[in-house]
């Protein structure tokens, strides 16, 4: 039987996992009373559903139907003038949801607040732009990466990926060499589809040695002279990736072992 | 460099007359190679270093020239990513006749460290390479020996192009 | 030999033929003076600029989703590609990254030597910068002496680690390598070097300059909360007079130790921007030297001792057991954070770079989010731009400092 692959998340896998190992999670601290946390949470009110500080930084976790009203309250009336930075994880394999986040900063109090949100698969959500105009990249970038739909961005339109790719690279389920729109996607382009042939598939195997080509690859143990023709009249041999060489032990040379003896 | 000097007097006999034009013209070309600036990513900075104040690009007779029109070496430095693929070939195509490629880094050798969906495994996949230049990112010395090799390939070659045979991937 | 393929001459995605007179113009993926691959389509009125957009993407390597299949050692090295002028200062944004989610603290030794590095890359690279924008500009010789200078601080990073441009210099809990002897001494000569050179060289050449200053004043202006509602951050906030620098408000390393000035510009255009890269740089061999001090007499341990997420030091790992089979189970299966996520920001030269790590408590990170930057300075582009003439595009591009590594990761 062949091993068990998940399909919804093709990422790679350590090969080792322990059966009884529970990961510790990261400290979570109460909001403080007096603080500039505290401040905000206030503001809030009823917007934030969950709110903690983690490492120095306040997390909130909103319903992305408000994301546009607790951001405008975040910037007019506490403060939180720049966005630092907005993306989205790909929980869908788990939760089949995505959990998106704004990282926010306050220049005059030197603090950051991240607000946090989950949205379905197939959800949209408001852009921000209107408030902080660094969202006109972000939410692009969110958008070519992960399919999620922006409203109201005045210009979404993929952003690091070619306009023509299909795909969103950054989902779990898109595998890290590309599928095969993507292996073939430059050959196409630029030759069209008839040229494959011509030029073959990519070689993304790192550690590929080509046998019969006694130019660029050296082959221990069957030296033959430079550039020779060996595709017929090969003996049958297996490569062998590590080479178990014999040494030839001669009682007078090696002086070392008989001393440890 | 005594290794890499030419005798230009002598010709090793026969036919005298056009061999001495093969090593005039090749001369000329080897000696003013003028690079196209397609300095793509981390390479990009050690070209530029190795045409900078210590290793000086100049002394071979490089100018970097911006227009593919005008210049005779394609090196491209740094990743190559799919996007950029169309581009790189309508410049190669622009480039007009004798024109050669040095291809610097591991990225465009071969895709280097970037195994992802994005990234060229190798730019001769599009555009056929006559000199490779490993490392990441390589020395401005290295790109300097590959220079010179390349001057040694161009005056090894006829100076009649169309007789050349490339057997590299010279893609047709 | 033409080869015939399938590109046909124009570009689909660009309409140049228009009704309201404009001209279109690609100012193309290469061009000598888009500091890497930026197209940028620019609408033209006559010279001036009506409309800009950028158009990246044409160096995405797709680095995050490296991460989501590497162990957190082995991704270090790929960080360094990221913003490969100062490469030290990404590798150490990662390794605080993830130092803070480990909640372990580097060693006395490792932090003077990190913040050693540290400044060195944020000469290394505003040295780029200069060479970079005065080349563009038209200044061509002062590319020479930039590089000049830059040479012998390369040499020093190569002396430490052995490369001179993706550095790996910083792991994630500490340093690997000791200062080599007279490091210290050459590291001062440098510095008084640069100083020299600042005032004497760069200094004398442009700052007086009358055509410098033509080209330079007035443009590229941008007003303080443009600049944070655009997310500009390092200098293109503070030439805006705000007084905002992660290594003062946010102190990591040692730098709530060190006595520094941070450079502001009210000018908010690139003249006062220019100024203060010159200012910073000093302000840098300023920490350098109150940094050689005060390597003597620190403990010898460089990397933080926390054997459940890093590798003993090799002098244990050749001798004793324990910490050899440690270390195999690091390497092979890469060490197992805490569930959490954390973003922690630091000050490169270009501005805030940040990394947003999510773990699931496995290897390999569940999410890296790299915050760049250079990424939101190419977004300011299409604001900064319109107005402006041809030539100043150039200019434009070149204050801003943008490096295509970051911006497209």
């Amino acid at each position: 039987m062949r091993k068990y692959t998940p399909k919804d998340n093709v990422q790679g896998k350590s090969y080792y996992t322990d059966r009884y190992w529970v990961a510790p999670r990261i400290p979570r601290s109460k909001v403080e009373e007096g603080t500039h946390f505290e401040v905000v949470v206030d503001a809030l009110g009823e917007l934030s559903k969950e709110s903690y500080v983690e490492i120095g930084q306040l997390i909130i976790h909103i319903d992305p139907k408000t994301n546009l009203e607790t951001l405008t309250i975040l910037k007019e009336t506490c403060g939180y003038t720049q966005c630092s930075e907005q993306s989205a994880v790909d929980y869908l394999a788990k939760d089949g949801e995505f959990e998106l986040f704004y990282q926010l900063l306050n220049i005059t109090e030197a603090l950051r607040v991240r607000v946090v949100c989950r949205i379905k698969d197939g959800e949209a959500i408001e852009s921000v732009n209107s408030l902080y105009k660094s969202a006109l990249f972000a939410e692009r970038e969110v958008f070519d990466m992960f399919g999620i739909k922006i409203n109201n961005h005045p210009f979404l339109k993929r952003i690091l990926m070619p306009d023509d790719w299909e795909g969103h690279p950054l989902l779990k389920t898109y595998p890290m060499i590309g599928d095969e729109f993507a292996s073939w996607y430059e050959v196409d382009k630029i030759f069209g589809k008839e040229y494959r042939d011509v030029i073959g598939p990519e070689n993304r195997d790192q550690s590929r040695i080509e046998r019969y080509d006694t130019k660029r690859f050296s082959r221990v143990g069957y030296e033959v002279p430079f550039n020779a023709d060996i595709s017929e009249g090969e003996k049958e041999n297996p490569i062998e990736y590590s080479e178990t060489v014999l040494v030839n032990y001669n009682k007078n040379s090696s002086k070392q072992l008989d001393e440890r003896r | 460099m005594a290794q890499h000097q030419v005798n230009y007097a002598s010709s090793a006999g026969l036919p005298i007359a056009l061999t001495s034009v093969d090593k005039l013209v090749n001369w000329g070309r080897s000696n003013s190679l003028w690079p196209l600036t397609y300095g793509l990513a981390c390479c990009a900075i050690e070209m530029m270093a190795s045409g900078a104040s210590r290793y000086d690009f100049d002394r071979m007779g490089t100018i970097f020239r911006a227009s593919p029109r005008q210049a005779d070496v394609m090196i491209l430095a740094g990743t190559l990513s799919k996007k950029h693929s169309e581009f790189a070939r309508r410049l190669y195509d622009q480039m007009t006749e004798p024109k050669w490629v040095i291809s610097m880094g591991s990225c465009a050798n071969t895709g280097g460290m970037f195994n992802t969906y994005a990234t060229v495994q190798g730019v001769d996949r599009i555009i056929p390479v006559d000199i490779y230049l490993p490392g990441c990112a390589p020395r401005p010395e290295t790109l300097q020996y590959a220079m010179m090799m390349l001057q040694k390939k161009i005056r090894r070659e006829s100076a009649n192009m169309n007789n050349n045979t490339k057997n590299s991937l010279r893609l047709v | 030999m033409q080869q015939t393929n399938k590109l046909t001459p124009f570009f689909e995605n660009l309409n140049f033929e228009r009704d309201d007179n404009v001209m279109v113009i690609n100012f193309g993926p290469q061009h000598p003076s888009a500091h890497g691959q930026l197209r940028l389509i620019l609408e033209l009125n006559g010279e001036q600029v009506v409309k800009a957009t950028p158009d990246i993407g044409y160096l995405h390597r797709g680095i995050e989703k490296m991460a989501e299949n590497m162990t957190y050692n082995e991704f270090l090295p790929t960080t360094d590609r990221l913003d490969y002028i100062a490469s030290t200062s990404n590798n150490y944004a990662y390794a605080l990254a993830v130092e803070k989610l480990l909640d372990i603290e580097a060693p006395r030794r490792a932090q003077v030597i990190r913040t050693m590095l540290l400044e060195l890359n944020r000469i290394i690279s505003h040295l780029f910068f200069v060479a970079t924008h005065a080349l563009d500009v038209g200044a061509m010789s002062v590319f020479l002496y930039a590089f000049r200078e830059r040479e012998y601080a390369m040499d020093l990073m190569e002396d430490y680690c052995g490369a001179r441009l993706t550095h790996s210099a910083v792991r994630i809990g500490g340093v690997p390598l000791d200062l080599p002897d007279n490091w210290l001494t050459n590291l001062a000569i440098f510095c008084d070097k640069l100083d020299h050179e600042v005032v004497h060289t760069y200094g004398a050449l442009l700052n007086e300059n009358r055509i410098w200053k033509m080209r330079l004043e007035d443009v590229g202006v941008i007003s303080a909360e443009d600049a944070l509602s655009w997310g500009c951050t390092g200098p293109m906030l503070r030439g805006s007079n705000v007084n905002w620098d992660i290594r003062k408000e946010e102190p990591y390393e040692l730098y709530s130790e060190l006595d520094f000035d941070i450079p502001t510009s009210d000018r908010c255009d690139s003249y006062g921007r220019f100024m203060m890269y010159m200012e910073e740089m000093k302000q840098s061999t300023r920490i350098l030297r109150q940094l050689i001090p005060m390597y003597k007499g620190t403990n010898p341990q460089l990397m933080a001792h926390a054997p459940q997420y890093i590798s003993a030091p090799k002098e244990e790992i050749m001798t004793q057991n324990y910490a050899l089979m440690q270390h195999f189970v690091l390497v092979t299966q890469g060490m197992r954070p805490p569930k959490g996520e954390v973003y922690v920001p630091t000050e490169s030269p270009k501005g805030e770079l940040g990394f947003y790590i999510k773990s699931e408590g496995e290897p390999y990170a569940y999410r890296l989010k790299c915050r760049a930057p250079s990424f939101f300075h190419t977004g300011l582009l299409q604001k900064l731009l319109i107005g402006t003439y041809l030539a100043d595009v150039v200019t434009i591009i070149g204050t801003t400092n943008i490096v295509f590594g970051e911006v497209d990761r």
